[in-house]
């Protein structure tokens, strides 16, 4: 089981002075303790406009500093935004590779496609086209790593012979993934041959099947590089203290105010009918407001909240339908003080990490040829 | 999180009157349901609604008219503006102001679910190439739009929000949670045009669909069941929710 934190960069109102540096440095030092800990990855998402919930539109600059802070944790984008109007391809595989060296070899390249009207319309995209976008730029990014020259004759852009520079550090590319938001694009990721980065909680139920069908799906997949990324994450929130009690008011608070901020995205669906999108939201029920009457302190099903016992047992069965990886959110509106957090997070690394198998393993020695 | 900042005293006044919430359900086959989304400036997002909702970012305008062969009250056509929101988590679109062409449609909307239904022409044509609506109250058109380029979407890739309506109920001022059912038989999407609104015809002068979104028309069925839930309008959804 490998474990990591995710950053959306939450900030709350009022946007006073100061705010957004505190929440990004807050990030950063999240960032170095995760290091030190042994966490595995640290992600970081595109998210544009979308007032409180997500102030990280330039992922590639967060991650470029927490590369040059950290010594072995990986870097990820959680993911890159693969619609034209927001992100050239090109540009895409540049920043990637710059990102990649800067970072010695440590990036994972998540790709995406926005899901909500906010973002789409403020950058002017058509939102039946982004499912078509994102699937162009999956099969372009492999050659664009490619050494030399390189041509692109596609649908969405179309470049002539170019170098396209720098290359990556790791052959034959970073590992590439989904995010994985609407059921079924597990499937989309596992028939590419690319990891399956979970965004949107899911029951244990649930998951557990999506896991299954990509798996057997992946199996048979038709790549779209020479490597294959078969690895499946899925998204928690995590606020650990021996006190269960204090854990839960405090994990729970965090719990509901991001959801709270989720569900007031304005959903592309929502806002424009389409048959590319058909979820009206993405974080599943049983992760956020719904409480649990079977757990004493009302913590929902799978949520990685509590004294370290409770969490413990909650990862034992994400590990056991699958899971090859966890990603936590720490905070969510600063409603965590900063050190509640770091505390959460070195009590995780000293009572539950050891219980799971550790993984040394760079990511990309689960690819297969 | 962003509020509604609108004063209750200022929504209510001339509010419809819900005497009782026993009304429903209402079973309106054969209905044509146009709806069209604008965007709105964010100087308007708090200010239209009141401090139980949250306005969406950006703050949408949307516009549903009902053409409706058949009802209890005999054929009518409803158009409403609505400022889309959230009521704690929820999706709902708060109405701002409705035309109704039919007088005892009209009063018995009102009376049994809200909706600030004033008396007027309202025309919901739709054709292979194109849909327009055109609204008139007090003898001046308030609202004219045309949607262009019809192109099908599959029944479920529509979506209507609860609607919520202000209304003087006996526990006093509500916002009435209407969950009218649509089940779709066809659905198109179309190229929306804004030809004509007038903003205080509408509820508030502050409204302003200044960028089009998307529109979709529809054959459905609606059913509107009883009310099952109401709102105090000036504390927040978690706390002021109440059932009937």
């Amino acid at each position: 089981m490998k474990f990591g934190i995710f950053f959306e960069l939450s900030v709350p109102r009022p946007f006073r002075d100061g705010i957004e540096k505190r929440v990004f440095d807050h990030a950063l030092e999240q960032a170095r303790v995760a290091d030190e800990l042994g966490f595995d990855w640290v992600w970081a998402v595109e998210h544009h406009f979308l007032e409180e919930y997500s102030h990280c539109s330039a992922p590639e600059l967060v991650l470029t500093a927490v590369a040059m802070q950290t010594e072995r944790i990986r870097v990820g984008h959680g993911a890159v935004v693969c619609v034209p109007e927001m992100n050239h391809p090109i540009r895409v595989a540049e920043r990637a590779a710059t990102l990649d060296i800067l970072s010695n070899g440590r990036l994972e390249l998540g790709t995406a496609r926005s899901s909500t009207w906010t973002e789409l319309g403020g950058f002017g995209a058509n939102p039946d086209e982004t499912k078509k976008t994102w699937d162009e730029y999956v099969r372009a990014l492999p050659q664009l790593f490619a050494p030399g020259h390189t041509r692109w004759p596609g649908r969405c852009f179309d470049m002539p012979e170019r170098n396209v520079l720098p290359k990556p550090i790791q052959q034959p590319h970073p590992p590439l993934w989904v995010t994985v938001t609407s059921p079924g694009t597990e499937l989309d990721g596992a028939d590419r041959g690319i990891g399956c980065l979970g965004v949107a909680a899911a029951s244990y139920a649930e998951q557990e099947r999506r896991t299954r069908e990509y798996h057997r799906r992946i199996q048979s997949c038709n790549p779209v590089s020479s490597v294959v990324n078969d690895q499946v994450t899925t998204l928690n929130f995590l606020y650990c203290h021996e006190d269960p009690k204090r854990a839960a008011s405090t994990g729970m608070r965090m719990v509901g105010m991001f959801g709270l901020a989720n569900s007031h995205l304005l959903w592309t669906r929502e806002a424009f009918p389409t048959r590319a999108y058909q979820s009206l939201a993405n974080l599943a029920p049983s992760g956020t407001s719904a409480g649990n009457p079977a757990d004493p302190y009302g913590i929902p099903e799978g949520i990685c909240v509590g004294d370290p016992g409770r969490v413990v047992a909650a990862i034992r069965r994400w590990e056991s339908i699958g899971v090859d990886g966890i990603n936590f959110l720490l905070n969510g509106m600063e409603t965590i003080p900063q050190a509640e957090v770091l505390a959460s997070l070195r009590l995780f690394a000293r009572e539950v990490m050891p219980q799971f198998e550790k993984r040394d393993v760079p990511a990309r020695a689960r690819t297969r040829a | 999180m962003i509020v509604g900042s609108a004063r209750v005293e200022d929504l209510a006044a001339g509010s419809p009157r819900i005497a009782g919430f026993g009304a429903g359900p209402v079973r309106l086959p054969g209905a044509e349901v146009l709806q069209v989304m604008f965007e709105m400036p964010v100087s308007a997002r708090e200010a239209v609604v009141p401090p139980a909702l949250h306005p969406t970012n950006p703050a949408l305008c949307v516009i549903l008219a009902w053409r409706c062969p058949e009802s209890p009250w005999g054929p009518f056509s409803l158009a409403q503006v609505r400022a889309q929101t959230r009521s704690g988590l929820r999706p709902r679109g708060f109405v701002t102001g409705a035309v109704c062409d039919n007088q005892r449609a009209a009063d018995a909307l009102a009376a049994d679910f809200g909706f600030p239904a004033r008396g007027g022409e309202v025309l919901l044509r739709r054709a292979y190439d194109a849909a327009w609506l055109e609204v008139a109250a007090g003898g001046h058109r308030i609202l004219a739009l045309e949607g262009m380029d019809p192109e099908p979407l599959l029944p479920v890739d529509v979506h209507y929000s609860v609607t919520l309506t202000l209304a003087e109920t006996p526990r006093g001022p509500r916002l009435v949670q209407v969950e009218p059912d649509y089940a779709v038989e066809r659905a198109e999407r179309l190229r929306p045009r804004l030809l004509s609104f007038h903003p205080e015809a509408w509820g508030d002068r502050r409204l302003d669909p200044y960028f089009a979104v998307s529109a979709s028309v529809a054959s459905a069925e609606i059913r509107i069941p009883p009310v099952r839930f109401v709102c105090r309008p000036d504390v927040l959804a978690f706390e002021g929710t109440e059932s009937v």
